[in-house]
C-alpha cells in the first residue's frame, strides 16, 4: 500500500508514482518493468534489478531530473551472472 | 533417457553488458546440449541490438532456440531482430517447434511468445469493445499455435517455450493486479493438450521459480531476475542416479 507522502503543492503521490512507473518502462534510456517504487519516509526508493550499474545509474538520473523535489534513492542490485553451480533433475 | 536443457530469460541485452554471461556460456556445453531463450532477449528490440544477442548467445557449441518477448516489438523492427538472431544460428520460433537430436533422444521444442489475459476466474473476455476483443484473440491464435505445434512434433521429451506464463503460480511476487498483463491460463491448456514433460517462460522479474499446470506439467519461470545466474540447468528424463 502506497503511504502518503507530503510532497508540498506538487501532485499527489499516486500520481508521480504512476508517472514513474511508465517513465520507467517507456522513457527509451531506461526500459524497464521491473522496478517497484515505493514511498518512505526519507522519500521515494527505487526496488528491483538491472542488467548493468550503468542502467542503476540512468534509472536514478531521469527519475530524479523529471520530479527535482522529490528525494529519490535507489536500492537497485545488478543481477549476477555466474554459471549455475547445480542441476533440477525433473524425471 | 535423458536430456539436459539450459534456459534463461529476460537478458535484455545491449552494448552495455555484452561479455558479462559469455564465461557462464563458455562451459554451458559441459553442463547442457541445448539453451533456450525465453524472450526479452533485448531492452528496445532494435537490430542492433539484436546484434548484442547474436555476439553473447551465438557459437556455443550447443542449438540455442527462443522466442521473443514483448521488449522485441517495441520498435517495430522484429523481421530484421529474427534474421539478425537466425544468421547466427539461434532459432526463433513462433507458432512452430524443432526437434533436436540430443544423445538422450530427441527433443522436441515448440514455442510461442504469447501474451497477457489472466487466468481462470480472473481473465480478459472476448466481450465488449473491439480493443478487448482483439487482446483477447491475440492470446487465444497465440495458445492456438503452441498447441497445434507441441501436438505436431514427433520426439521423445517436449518441452513449451514461451515469455508469457501459462500459470499463475510462477508469477508469486508479482502484485495481484498485474497477473493479466503477464500471463494466461490459455497457454497452460495448450501446454496441457500434449503430452509436454516441461513449460519454461520469463516475462515475470518479481515473480517465482516453480509452479505446475492444471494438467500436471513443470513450469519454470527462467527470467533473468528470478534465477539470478546465467542459466538454469534442467535434468529432463528418467534418471538412474
Amino acid at each position: 500500500m502506497t503511504e502518503h507522502h507530503d510532497s508540498g503543492t506538487g501532485p499527489p503521490d499516486e500520481y508521480v508514482e504512476a508517472e514513474i512507473h511508465r517513465l520507467l518502462a517507456e522513457d527509451p534510456a531506461v526500459a524497464e518493468q521491473g522496478i517497484s517504487v515505493v514511498w518512505t519516509e526519507r522519500g521515494l526508493v527505487l526496488y528491483g534489478e538491472v542488467e548493468s550499474a550503468h542502467r542503476r545509474a540512468e534509472i536514478l538520473r531521469r527519475v530524479s531530473e523529471r520530479f527535482p523535489d522529490v528525494p529519490v534513492s535507489t536500492d537497485i542490485g545488478v543481477i549476477r551472472a555466474q554459471a549455475p553451480t547445480d542441476v533440477e533433475q525433473l524425471p | 533417457m535423458v536430456i539436459r536443457i539450459a534456459a534463461v530469460g529476460d537478458v535484455h541485452m545491449d552494448e552495455d553488458v555484452v561479455g558479462r554471461f559469455r564465461p557462464a556460456l563458455d562451459e554451458l556445453p559441459q553442463h547442457a546440449e541445448a539453451l533456450l531463450l525465453a524472450g526479452d532477449l533485448t531492452r528496445h528490440g532494435t537490430e542492433s541490438e539484436a546484434r548484442c544477442v547474436a555476439r553473447e548467445f551465438g557459437g556455443l557449441g550447443v542449438p540455442v532456440v527462443t522466442v521473443l518477448g514483448n521488449h522485441e516489438y517495441q520498435c517495430d523492427q522484429v523481421p530484421r531482430v529474427v534474421k539478425v538472431l537466425e544468421d547466427a544460428g539461434i532459432t526463433v520460433l513462433e507458432g512452430d517447434g524443432v526437434v533436436l537430436e540430443c544423445t538422450g533422444g530427441r527433443l522436441g521444442i515448440a514455442g510461442v511468445k504469447g501474451f497477457g489475459g489472466g487466468f481462470a476466474g480472473r481473465c480478459a473476455s472476448d466481450f465488449g469493445e473491439p480493443e478487448m476483443k482483439a487482446f483477447v484473440k491475440t492470446t487465444t491464435e497465440s495458445a492456438d499455435a503452441l498447441g497445434a505445434a507441441l501436438r505436431g512434433l514427433d520426439c521423445d521429451l517436449l518441452v513449451a517455450l514461451t515469455h508469457y506464463s501459462p500459470v499463475p503460480d510462477t508469477l508469486a511476487g508479482e502484485p495481484l493486479e498485474i497477473y493479466p498483463f503477464l500471463g494466461s491460463y490459455q497457454l497452460g491448456q495448450a501446454i496441457d493438450s500434449a503430452p509436454t514433460a516441461l513449460a519454461l517462460h520469463g516475462h515475470a522479474h518479481h515473480g517465482s521459480e516453480r509452479g505446475t499446470t492444471p494438467g500436471g506439467v513443470r513450469v519454470r519461470n527462467v527470467a533473468h531476475p528470478v534465477i539470478k545466474q546465467a542459466y538454469s540447468v534442467f535434468e529432463l528424463g528418467d534418471q538412474v542416479d
